[in-house]
Order: structure tokens, then C-alpha cells, then sequence
């Protein structure tokens, strides 16, 4: 019998308070007992980013973490990044630049982009290579997702 | 779904207390490391102890004694750190070599030695810094050399119910430049193929090189060469890493060219902080 707690935390400016299973990943727990899909699934060890949110504001693998670990602590994830039906500065910087091809990496570079800009408003292109360093897009659009987040900074 | 439990500690001694009377129990730090090695099946845990929020594992700080990085530290605070920045930059290039950006935000410095893999990217940095290796228990807290904590490919010197307390770089710190040169086969999120870590002091030299052998090593063989021989042809001393190192062929690379990339990568470190 899997061990439950008793979690409270912010999600997408939410405050929940729910009882989850010890051992569940908090990707897992996102996408199943949150039901926010947009987190993907990908490689589960680290590698690929595409289960990138934010945690207490800074990018982190959602597959390395467990649920539990989310009490006390502020999630934001690509579903919290529009407000009132608008589009985050990055997200329509992905649009106009096709930034994507299958789009799976998507949420995951953009988590990490909003990351960078949040903490450099002003990044490099060795700023956003770095912060992008966890993020694999599989399509290979890597330069269109570079031109994204260098025009998301101009706005 | 895995089936284990989760405790978040308050206080080391009650870490202390879990790590040492149950089977099977893990201190977690980060994660990156115990969470992709309990899904590939390396470790069963049947007890994870939380120990991120203890405020005593979370120091970083400088005093006289020289720079202590607690357990709970992250590797992108480290990387960041002004006094590691100015002082032990080798440190830092260590840290920031250490997976991606986001490993970085989860990752410690503890979490990377106590894996103990023979890649760890700050391993060499620390063995060419001399760094201690704190480490408590109930029965209180010892200090070891870093060169005697790793003591096999994920094995350490650690006992039952101990754990790294945190990571002292004593002073005096090195004057002069110090190198840490990584080759991967991507970027980033590659553990090393090899590593290579030259540390200048005064007119010696300390090295170190990841990803060769059992455990980091010192290369001992060019290091004599440099500092008690008089040798200046960096190229012809950079060979001498052979005595030092017995790498393994594996999916980042064989025996051969690890041989190879080593002395390449001393020769440059030699270079880069001895004069070409």
C-alpha cells in the first residue's frame, strides 16, 4: 500500500490542497491528478526538458521530482503562462517564428525561456543557449526557438 | 507505481535516526541522481529522507577557514557563488558543467560526490582544490580528503546512517588560473567522456582526471614531471597521464580514445594555466 500525504501548494495561482500518493512524480501527478496535459512526457530521467515547469519560480525537471515535494511550494506550468485568454510574450513569440514543427518540446522550451527572461531581461545568445541546454527538440527547430526567445526580449 | 516512504526531515538527528536503523533508506537531496537510478532500477528504496529543508545543510558561506558548500546546496547557486567566482573559479566550471540548466536548480554539490560516479564533474575540481569532505553521523562528525571519499564507481567512503554534511575548500586558495575541460559527447546532459581538471599554484601544478579510472584520479606521473622535474614541453608531459589512468571502453567512448582525449585535454589545461 503506497504511503499518502497530505500536500498544500500553488498551482497557476491556485492555492489546492491534495492528498497524494508517495512515490508519484510530480509530472505524473500533473498531468493525472491535475489534468494539465500541456507537460509532456518524454525521456523520465532528466535529458529531454519536456516536462519543464516551474517550481517556487525556477525551471525544473518535473519528472525528478516528486509530488510531495510540491507542499509549501508555488507551480507554475504552460497553462499558467497566458492571462485573461492572452498569450505570454514568448508563446506568441513561438507563433510568429514557427518556433516548433510536432511541438512536443514546445511547453518545455517555453517554461525555460519565460525562466530566462524572468531572471535576465536582457540574455546572450550564450544566456539562452545555456538556459536552453536541458531542453531537446527532436524536429531540430532549434533556430527558430533561439529567434523566439531573442524577439520575446525586444518586446 | 513505486511503493516506498517519504519522510522531510526537521532536524539531522532524526536523519541521522531513519538513515541508520532501516533498510534501504536514501537521503535525497536533489534527486536527479536517485530518482533516474530507483527508475532504472540501480537503487530500491524503501525510505527516502528528505533533507533539503534542514537550514544547516543549506550554507554556503566564507570565513576563515575557507568556503563551506552545505549538502543542500544547489549546483546553479554554487556556480553563481562571488567568493567561488573570485577565489576557486575551477569549482564553478565544475558546477556549471554538471547536466543542464535545470539539473542545475535540483542538483548538489553533495548529490554529485556521494553518486560517485568516476565522471563527476566536480570531483577533479575538488581533488585539485583539496577539498575536505564533511560528513556526519550520530556519532558525530569527521572530516575526510576528498581523494579518500571516492572509494570504487559508486562507492564512497560513507557509512551506514552518515551522510555529507557539506564540502570545505580550506584556504589558502590557489593564486593562479585553474582549468576544468570537459569532453561530452553533446553540450550539456552528458556525463564526461573524459575530465580534466588543472589547477596552477605558484609555479606547481595539480591535476585531476575524470572518467578514467574507478574513482577521479590525480595525475600524480605529470604532476611530478611539471613540479619536482623541471619538465616545460607540456605535450611530452601531458603523456605521462597513462601511468594514472586505466579508463574502460563504454558507450562515451573507448579505452583508446580516452587514452587519447586525456593527455590532449592536460596538455591544454598545461597550456591554459601554465603558459603555452
Amino acid at each position: 500500500m503506497a504511503q499518502k500525504m497530505t500536500i498544500s501548494f500553488t498551482v497557476n495561482g491556485d492555492k489546492e490542497t491534495r492528498e497524494v500518493n508517495v512515490g508519484q512524480t510530480l509530472l505524473k501527478f500533473i498531468r493525472n491528478e491535475l489534468h494539465l496535459t500541456g507537460t509532456k512526457e518524454g525521456c523520465e530521467i532528466g535529458e529531454c526538458g519536456a516536462c519543464m515547469v516551474l517550481l517556487d519560480g525556477k525551471p525544473v525537471n518535473s519528472c525528478l521530482v516528486l509530488a510531495v515535494e510540491l507542499d509549501g511550494k508555488e507551480l507554475v506550468t504552460i497553462e499558467g503562462l497566458s492571462k485573461n485568454g492572452e498569450l505570454d510574450r514568448v508563446q506568441k513569440a513561438f507563433v510568429e517564428h514557427s518556433a516548433f514543427q510536432c511541438g512536443f518540446c514546445t511547453p518545455g522550451m517555453i517554461i525555460s525561456a519565460k525562466a530566462l527572461l524572468d531572471r535576465n531581461p536582457n540574455p546572450t545568445d550564450e544566456d539562452i543557449n545555456e538556459a536552453l541546454s536541458g531542453n531537446l527538440c527532436r524536429c531540430g527547430a532549434y533556430q527558430e526557438i533561439r529567434e523566439a526567445v531573442k524577439a520575446s526580449v525586444k518586446k | 507505481m513505486p511503493s516506498y516512504e517519504y519522510v522531510k526531515c526537521t532536524d539531522l538527528k532524526q536523519a541521522f535516526d531513519l538513515l541508520s536503523s532501516r533498510e534501504q533508506a536514501y537521503p535525497l537531496a536533489g534527486g536527479t541522481d536517485l530518482m533516474v537510478g530507483m527508475r532504472g532500477g540501480k537503487f530500491t528504496a524503501r525510505l527516502l529522507v528528505d533533507l533539503k529543508d534542514l537550514e544547516e545543510l543549506k550554507i554556503l558561506r566564507e570565513d576563515e577557514k575557507g568556503i563551506t558548500v552545505g549538502a543542500a546546496v544547489i549546483l546553479n547557486e554554487i556556480a553563481a557563488y562571488e567568493p567561488i567566482l573570485k577565489n576557486i573559479p575551477i569549482l564553478a566550471q565544475g558546477a556549471h558543467s554538471v547536466g543542464s540548466y535545470s539539473i542545475r536548480n535540483r542538483g548538489t554539490l553533495a548529490g554529485n560526490i556521494c553518486n560517485a560516479s568516476p565522471a563527476a564533474d566536480t570531483a577533479a575540481p575538488l581533488y585539485c582544490l583539496g577539498a575536505s569532505i564533511v560528513i556526519a553521523g550520530t556519532g558525530g562528525q569527521r572530516t575526510v580528503p576528498v581523494e579518500e571519499f571516492f572509494t570504487g564507481p559508486g562507492k564512497t567512503d560513507l557509512k551506514k546512517g552518515e551522510l555529507v554534511h557539506s564540502v570545505l575548500v580550506p584556504k589558502p586558495y590557489p593564486q593562479e588560473k585553474g582549468v576544468y575541460i570537459k569532453a561530452s559527447r553533446t553540450g550539456s546532459v552528458d556525463l564526461a567522456t573524459v575530465g580534466v581538471a588543472v589547477q596552477r599554484w605558484g609555479d606547481k601544478v595539480k591535476i585531476a582526471v575524470g572518467a578514467v579510472a574507478p574513482t577521479p584520479v590525480r595525475a600524480l606521473a605529470v604532476e611530478e614531471a611539471v613540479n619536482e622535474k623541471g619538465e616545460k614541453d607540456w605535450a611530452r608531459a601531458a603523456k605521462l597521464v597513462h601511468e594514472s589512468i586505466s579508463p574502460i571502453t563504454d558507450l562515451r567512448g573507448s579505452r583508446d580514445y580516452r587514452y587519447h582525449i586525456a593527455e590532449v585535454l592536460v596538455r591544454r589545461g598545461l597550456e591554459q594555466t601554465m603558459g603555452v
